[in-house]
């Protein structure tokens, strides 16, 4: 496979710097809305700050991309911004995907034969009321020799 | 511009493949017994889906490109969250 990339042709700008800031926009979006509803005080308003900063990005980005009648010349190419949108979001689904699949076959797998290892015959030979008194008893000739 | 199905379909076993072969390699280091194995498995699942991906007949400018904003949305999202700590450890 040929890993060639278009690079000086408007890539990096179009692909990865659009991708940058619309990361950016949702990181910011998610974290401070979580922030300014779970916060308090001095939080909250941080997390108030964070999701303004957050849609800020986001709206930047379209205005940056589309036509939005703002007078402000387009960077990126419309077209292009929604390949790369759409590669990012299809990553992000298999990235769940795979997870979900892997944590369904883990909890699936019987991993409680690992307990056959333990070598459980000695703890049914073990006489509870016995070690109890020879617990109370190191526990009693402690406190004696504290008091001397 | 691509045909956005292949993008779609083509990045969506990327995301598989790369959660496989990441949790695949912790499962398998990690793990014991069965648990290592079940890792083992998901490590060789993660590589071959790697394998068929770039081996496809599919445009590989187009992948490269995609793969390109991928890493820039990952990137981005790593940077949100370090301001939103550096917000937060600040204050």
């Amino acid at each position: 496979m040929d890993m060639s990339t278009e690079i000086g042709d408007g890539v990096i700008m179009d692909y990865f710097v659009s991708m940058l800031l619309i990361g950016i926009g949702v990181a910011l979006l998610a974290t401070g809305l979580f922030t300014s509803y779970f916060g308090a005080g001095k939080s909250q308003k941080i997390g108030l700050g964070l999701l303004v900063t957050g849609i800020l990005a986001i709206i930047i980005t379209y205005i940056l991309t589309f036509e939005a009648g703002t007078g402000v010349t387009t960077q990126f190419d419309d077209g292009v911004f929604m390949d790369a949108l759409v590669s990012g979001i299809s990553a992000l689904a298999g990235m769940i995907i795979g997870m979900f699949v892997i944590l369904f076959v883990l909890m699936k797998v019987d991993t409680v034969d690992d307990l056959e290892d333990l070598d459980l015959e000695d703890l049914e030979d073990l006489d509870l009321d016995e070690e109890l008194k020879k617990l109370e008893k190191e526990l009693n000739a402690d406190s004696s020799g504290e008091e001397e | 511009m691509a045909e956005t199905s292949e993008i779609a379909i083509s990045m969506l076993i990327v995301g598989s493949a790369l959660s496989m072969l990441l949790m695949g390699l912790l499962i398998s280091y990690y793990g014991s017994s069965k648990t290592r194995n079940v890792g083992i498995l998901f490590l060789a699942l993660g590589i071959a889906l790697m394998y068929y991906v770039t081996s496809m007949a599919y445009d590989s400018v187009v992948f490269m490109n995609s793969i390109l904003a991928f890493v820039g949305g990952m990137l981005g999202g790593i940077i949100g969250i370090v301001i939103f700590l550096v917000a937060i450890i600040k204050s």
